[in-house]
């Protein structure tokens, strides 16, 4: 039997030139990106195992990205340590409280290439497979092994592989695909497989909506989701990546999939989803939570803060105002997009129309600042996840949508359909 | 971190539902904490407000299906770890957390159908090496097998004891 993507990708990087579903392998890893966890987390336990030299600061990349600028003290001083680890080991790639979401940033400097095993300490590490890269969050210790010697121990995943063919109608986007899949597999319905995404509709999609499919696949467990390569992958890769060459991957004709799942969304096409509280898995069509009142509507994330998505929330709410009683929150998803966003004058209509913009962060996403809820609040969110009290307060609801959705509803103050303003 | 006890884990049952994530386990809001102890005040407290100030040492954490979904944060089983929680048993877990448990050296046991089979309160023996978990009137519960490496993790007492012997093994 052939080889899935991740089978082939973590092969690559084996000392023994394998790797088939279901082993343990001892894996080679090409890059690691940490954030914050770095100064709160990793140096203790570096310290700990009695490491004091890291196997490659080039192949490292530190961000000061979830509570940035630092809100309070205890976040600052994370921020300091990871500053003086940065020094200390003369680190190439840093990005302080200034550049953004890291991974965003892996995309905007390139560091995502195809073929690679990269490593982030964080869950949605796995947003990289845009990339056809197999990358996968792991947590402190395991990082901390990775950082002293390149190398850990990972299960071969399974692969489940989606076909996904036809258009997405005006003001659909792929996070409304992506909240659909999830939804059809559970919350738990991928765990530990691999994600490979398939079809004229991922080939022709743009790199911020397949690194948002890729991203949110760990919503239903999934260790990794890795797509082949497109045109534009190459492009971004081609503008934006110091290196100038690199080996694609892509799955063997009778590679094993635990399953394949065939959307086509010509025959049967996709309206926008919202995932109710409180999972990502609980993903309604948009007719049955229309009407919802809302007293937030957030745009950002690693999921859904990107220029297509500030784009599209610029066009709605463009000449128009966020309804009376609802805050607007935009948060860039880097210093990059922001940048774009504000040449291309989508800033100016968004602030226009009464939105706040913040700087690029994780902020209300993960709970830590600018645009924490209230009890009792309602919002709708662009983000990846909808726990209980994962925005703020245990009592506030959470319900996620596609960055045209969240733009609708804070235009309306009410859930809404974005097909029905355009 | 201490060598664990592995034969004989005798503990009181707290029971969860499917599909506690990792903001149940501990808030995002308590992570820029850098004393494990102080975040371990809040753990479970949206689930279970009186969990952490009354969990004694070895209690058992029960829970349905997909525990600890979510975040990667390794900060979940270790507040469990540092409360004491002797294991946590559930019908399935999310990757993540799976992996993190044993390198922060907690146990985590996979029995297919242990919230219908335990209660609320009471006592289990679980004994890591054989899988069996021994409920209060004899009735013995089988668990998933344990990969061998992950055995040998939490056997060390976690991933930075195990990591240290395997340098001293080269």
């Amino acid at each position: 039997m052939g080889a899935t993507l991740a089978e082939k990708i973590l092969a690559t990087h084996t000392t023994d030139g394998k790797a088939t579903a279901g082993e343990i392998v001892e894996a080679n890893v090409d890059f690691v990106m940490v954030h914050e966890v770095l100064g709160s987390r990793i140096m203790p336990i570096l310290d700990e195992m009695g490491v004091d030299k890291v196997w490659d600061p080039k192949r490292i990349l530190v961000v000061n990205d979830h509570w940035a600028p630092a809100p309070n003290i205890q976040s600052a001083e994370i921020h300091q340590r990871n500053r003086d680890f940065v020094r200390k080991h003369g680190i190439t790639h840093f990005c302080d409280v200034n550049c953004g979401i890291c991974h965003q940033v892996m995309a905007d400097w390139g560091l995502a290439r195809p073929g690679e095993l990269i490593v982030g300490c964080d869950s949605h590490t796995c947003s990289y497979g845009a990339f056809n890269a197999f990358s996968t969050g792991l947590a402190a210790t395991d990082t901390a092994i990775i950082l002293a010697t390149g190398s850990n121990w990972f299960r071969v995943p399974e692969s489940r592989r989606f076909e996904i063919s036809g258009e997405l109608p005006d003001f659909v986007m792929s996070k409304d695909l992506i909240l659909r899949i999830v939804t059809d597999l559970g919350s738990d319905g991928a765990t530990y497989e691999s994600l490979e995404f398939h079809g004229p509709t991922i080939d022709s999609m743009t790199v911020p909506s397949r690194m948002t499919m890729c991203n949110m696949s760990v919503e239903a467990g999934a260790k990794t989701a890795i797509m082949t390569l497109n045109e534009s992958a190459t492009s971004w890769l081609n503008a934006k990546s110091a290196m100038s060459t690199w080996t694609p991957m892509e799955p063997d004709r009778d590679a094993g999939y635990v399953e394949t799942h065939r959307y086509d969304l010509d025959s049967d096409p996709l309206g926008p989803i919202v995932s109710a509280p409180n999972s990502p898995a609980n993903g309604k069509a948009v007719e049955e939570v229309e009407g919802i009142e809302i007293d937030q509507a957030f745009i950002g994330s690693c999921t859904n803060g990107r220029l297509e998505d500030i784009e599209i929330a610029a066009r709605i709410l463009k000449g128009k105002n966020v309804a009376q009683g609802v805050r607007l929150i935009l948060t860039p998803a880097s210093m990059e997009t922001y940048l774009s966003a504000v040449r291309a004058g989508f800033i100016e209509t968004l602030i226009t129309s009464g939105a706040v913009v913040t700087n690029p962060t994780c902020g209300a996403c993960v709970g830590g600042h600018l645009g924490i809820l209230g009890p009792d609040e309602v919002a709708i969110s662009s983000t990846n996840r909808n726990f209980r009290g994962r925005m703020g307060h245990p009592e506030s609801l959470v319900y996620l949508a596609s960055p045209a959705t969240v733009a609708a509803s804070a235009l309306k103050g009410v859930i809404t359909d974005p097909r029905s303003v355009a | 971190m201490m060598k664990r006890n592995l034969e004989n884990i005798v503990g009181k049952v707290w029971k969860f539902g499917s599909n506690i994530d990792t903001d149940q386990i501990i808030q995002g809001r308590y992570l820029m904490m850098l004393d494990y102890s102080e975040m371990a005040k809040h753990t479970l407290k949206i689930q279970r407000p009186d969990f952490a100030s009354n969990v004694q040492k070895n209690d058992i954490v029960v829970a349905g299906k997909n525990f600890g979904g979510g975040s990667s944060r390794e900060e979940a089983p270790k507040v469990l770890e540092v409360l004491g929680v002797g294991c946590v048993i559930a019908e399935s877990f999310a990757r993540i957390f799976f992996r993190n448990s044993f390198n922060v050296g907690l146990p985590s046991l996979i029995v297919p159908d242990i919230t219908e089979q335990v209660e609320d309160g009471e006592t289990l023996i679980v004994n890591l090496s054989k899988g069996t978990v021994k409920k209060d009137n004899g009735t013995i519960l089988q668990a998933a097998p344990l990969p061998p490496l992950m055995m040998d993790i939490v056997s060390a007492g976690g991933a930075i004891p195990w990591f240290k012997q395997r340098l001293v093994g080269q």
